[in-house]
């Protein structure tokens, strides 16, 4: 009996994370078409919608981490790996950051040849590479690139930026969150964490998915690099 | 922000929208106008834009006019959901095969995405939605459809083993829909009962792919089962549950397999451990409803087939059977009243003349045991006038539950007769004389029981033997005719169907095809399929019968 409201809780957490992502993608929605019609020129306005937008994104990508990874450990998430194209996966994905990229003149590069295949869970992936975009934004200095090719029987998607890179300590909390730890103190513990889950379920009959961060890349900035085999 | 791409952009996709109606489906007038506002952002027409807040009001929309492209929240508040909606409009033929039918859900989980239901959607977008999925994903729809539509026809028509000379052809030039093309075939081989083709075709994707492929697991699962190898079917299926424990189409063949090899307390597990993950779907409700039944656990039968009915309230493919079996477990824990009860509540939620027949077996069932025979009796006889009354023949389990209570209120005669019935149209089928023996024996009248069967069983064979020997012989005209008097003595045995049919086609490819004959050859060939799907005669049958059917088109 001790258990029961402790399972209660999680149940209500679950459900009111639920009905909070509805109004968050109602305001989303609001947001983006009061900044399709708001001039550039009004720069203050601008501005603060744009980061208005950001931030909201930002609540929203972690409610849908939070709801996920609740899912993840009580198994009613229904994984399910499709063939995709790359290039219209990154198209999906430019569009969930273009408002974003748009309001701060960041420009993207899409690197994926043609007919580039990939097999995944779409909506996992999706998350994890806008969610590295979004970071990319904040850090990059005008360019992200996003890059997806086959390195030694794995695809490897890649999001790089031009800004000064990771820090020391980050690349470490990004091996760390691979082998399940988190010893993050800032806030980017649940967007790693979340990450390496997502590759780990990402699996072949031979090799798991793994995330890693590193610095250099073709913009020489930060680099997330996610490996699915 | 510019997007600098090293590929050349598609052409201007928005014309797929431009000409589109499209249906938006959702509970929140400020999702309708969100949504709304995206399709005209992807560039559909504003005036074609229609929105509907609830199920009632989408169907009645859906009667109205076809749409192109549907929009549907998962969610819609109370009443029905997404799911639904879809299930009813395709059971009620509002939607064609081209129509795109897009689930929109806040979130993803095995109840949302992988619910049993038979409609599925084309595909399920996960809010928030961007113009950019909902463009690539809608185009792809359409493409795929367009490269299906002549694949699709041969299905609607039942010609299976067309169907599949259609995939084999399609793959060859359709890369991107390969992977379909396979799936689609793999389960048209099941249907067309090639369970040893399915087999293989089902292992190739497995060994070949790096992944574990879900559908192909499945599939492999249900081609063993339709065999009867429900042990390898076990065997293929325990490690995936173990491996993948959000699966829960795998629970549930599991549950079915154990059934199927007498192995309870197993189904009994494996349902148990797919209720704790889900519990919202009617038909496993009801799965652990009649299992329940026969593990004499009456408590959880009843509670089983309460939750079950309760789902099913807002779906088209609610069945009484839930129903039923609700009454039966109340009645086995010594409740008549509330029994009886359940009864009313059925007739009013289902019409139709076989419900009402079903209806009262039960109830005189009820009566009978709950020890009060004269009551029994009174029923079975308002029975006997009933069908005496009606043309309407039930199905095997309707059917022995009327044939028991007339046995056991004394009503010999009917009883023996309805159960005559049952042998005549199953003759081969060794467990089905065996349950028909069970209720003679129920009866105390085992040994008449026994010659019954065994004598009617011979002369089932006899009479479908008959029409063969004479077409054998080449007259086709009285082997036609023989055989159409033994299906009105046994309008549901599949093999005397399915050799009826067989002469009849023979006879018109030697003679030139007629139309009437086609008509009553596609009449016989669809009561055999539906009796017993993925008979592969059917299928073999159902193509030459398409065949003769184009010629006479000339």
């Amino acid at each position: 009996m001790a258990d029961t409201p402790r399972v209660d809780a999680m149940l209500f957490l679950a459900s009111s994370v639920h009905d909070m992502k509805n109004s968050i993608s109602v305001m989303i929605g609001v947001i983006k078409k009061f900044l399709a019609i708001t001039p550039p020129e009004e720069a203050e306005n601008y501005q603060e919608m744009a980061n208005m937008l950001y931030e909201t994104q930002r609540i929203n990508g972690n409610l849908i981490q939070l709801l996920t990874l609740y899912k993840f450990s009580n198994d009613i998430y229904p994984f399910a790996m499709e063939q995709v194209d790359l290039n219209e996966f990154a198209d999906a994905a430019a569009s969930h950051v273009a408002p974003l990229l748009n309001s701060k003149n960041i420009d993207l590069d899409i690197d994926i040849e043609e007919g580039c295949l990939g097999e995944f869970d779409v909506d996992l992936i999706t998350g994890v590479v806008v969610h590295a975009m979004n970071n990319a934004a904040h850090y990059t200095k005008d360019t992200i690139r996003l890059a997806a090719h086959m390195v030694d029987d794995a695809l490897e998607i890649r999001v790089e930026d031009n800004g000064r890179g990771f820090p020391q300590q980050m690349i470490e909390e990004g091996i760390a969150a691979m082998r399940g730890i988190n010893f993050s103190t800032g806030s980017t513990g649940l967007g790693l964490y979340f990450s390496a889950a997502v590759a780990k379920m990402h699996h072949s009959k031979a090799e798991a998915g793994s995330i890693r961060l590193e610095n250099g890349g073709k913009l020489g900035g930060g680099c997330f690099v996610m490996r699915l085999p | 922000m510019i997007v600098h791409k090293a590929i050349i952009p598609r052409g201007d996709e928005s014309e797929i929208f431009a000409n589109s109606a499209c249906l938006v489906i959702d509970d929140f007038p400020n999702m309708r106008t969100m949504l709304a506002g995206l399709l005209r952002s992807c560039g559909a027409n504003s005036r074609m834009i229609e929105s509907a807040a609830n199920g009632p009001e989408a169907i009645a929309m859906l009667g109205k006019r076809r749409y192109d492209i549907v929009l549907c929240d998962y969610n819609l508040g109370t009443g029905q959901n997404g799911m639904q909606v879809l299930e009813e409009a395709r059971h009620k033929n509002l939607i064609g095969p081209a129509c795109c039918w897009l689930m929109v859900t806040a979130e993803k989980t095995t109840d949302t995405v992988m619910g049993t239901a038979e409609a599925q959607p084309d595909a399920y977008l996960i809010k928030p939605i961007t113009e950019g999925t909902l463009m690539t994903r809608i185009q792809k729809i359409k493409a795929k459809k367009e490269s299906l539509a002549e694949i699709d026809r041969a299905i609607g028509a039942r010609d299976f083993l067309k169907a599949i000379r259609l995939c084999d052809e399609r793959v060859q030039v359709d890369k991107a829909n390969a992977i379909d093309l396979l799936r689609i075939k793999c389960d048209l081989l099941v249907k067309s009962g090639q369970f040893d083709k399915a087999k293989q075709s089902y292992e190739n994707v497995l060994n070949l792919s790096k992944h574990e492929v879900p559908w192909a697991q499945i599939g492999l699962a249900k081609a063993l089962m339709q065999a009867k190898n429900y042990e390898a079917a076990c065997e293929l299926l325990e490690p995936v549950v173990d491996r993948n424990r959000s699966f829960l189409e795998a629970y549930d063949l599991l549950a079915e397999s154990y059934i199927a090899l007498g192995e309870k307390g197993k189904a009994e597990h494996m349902l148990e451990r797919a209720l704790s993950l889900s519990s919202n779907s009617h038909k496993r409700q009801r799965a652990m409803g009649e299992l329940s039944l026969e593990l004499g656990n009456f408590e959880r039968a009843e509670q089983s087939f309460r939750k079950s009915v309760t789902l099913a309230e807002h779906s088209v493919g609610k069945s009484p059977d839930a129903f039923f079996g609700l009454a039966k477990a109340v009645s086995e824990k010594g409740n008549p009243q509330e029994a009886l009860k359940v009864l009313d509540q059925l007739e009013k939620k289902f019409g139709g003349e076989e419900v009402k027949l079903r209806a009262k077996a039960a109830e005189g069932l009820i009566h009978q045991k709950n020890n009060d025979p004269k009551k029994a009796e009174e029923v079975a006889q308002e029975l006997s006038a009933m069908l005496e009354r009606t043309a309407v023949k039930l199905d095997s389990v309707g059917t022995k539950e009327m044939a028991e209570l007339m046995l056991l209120t004394g009503k010999r005669d009917k009883g023996v007769a309805l159960l005559k019935a049952e042998v005549m149209n199953n003759p081969e089928d060794d467990d089905h004389l065996e349950s028909v023996r069970e209720i003679f024996l129920k009866a105390g009248l085992s040994e008449e029981g026994n010659a019954m069967v065994e004598e009617t069983r011979r002369e089932a064979v006899e009479s479908m033997n008959a029409g063969i020997l004479l077409a054998k012989s080449g007259d086709y005209d009285q082997a036609i005719e023989k055989m159409r008097k033994a299906i009105e003595k046994m309008p549901r045995n599949v093999r005397l169907l399915l050799n009826t049919a067989h002469i009849m086609i023979t006879k018109m490819e030697t003679n030139g095809a007629d139309l009437t004959a086609i008509r009553d050859v596609r009449k016989h060939l669809l009561s055999a399929n539906q009796i017993a799907p993925n008979d592969p005669r059917f299928s073999s049958l159902m193509s030459k019968l398409e065949a003769l059917a184009a010629t006479t088109r000339g």
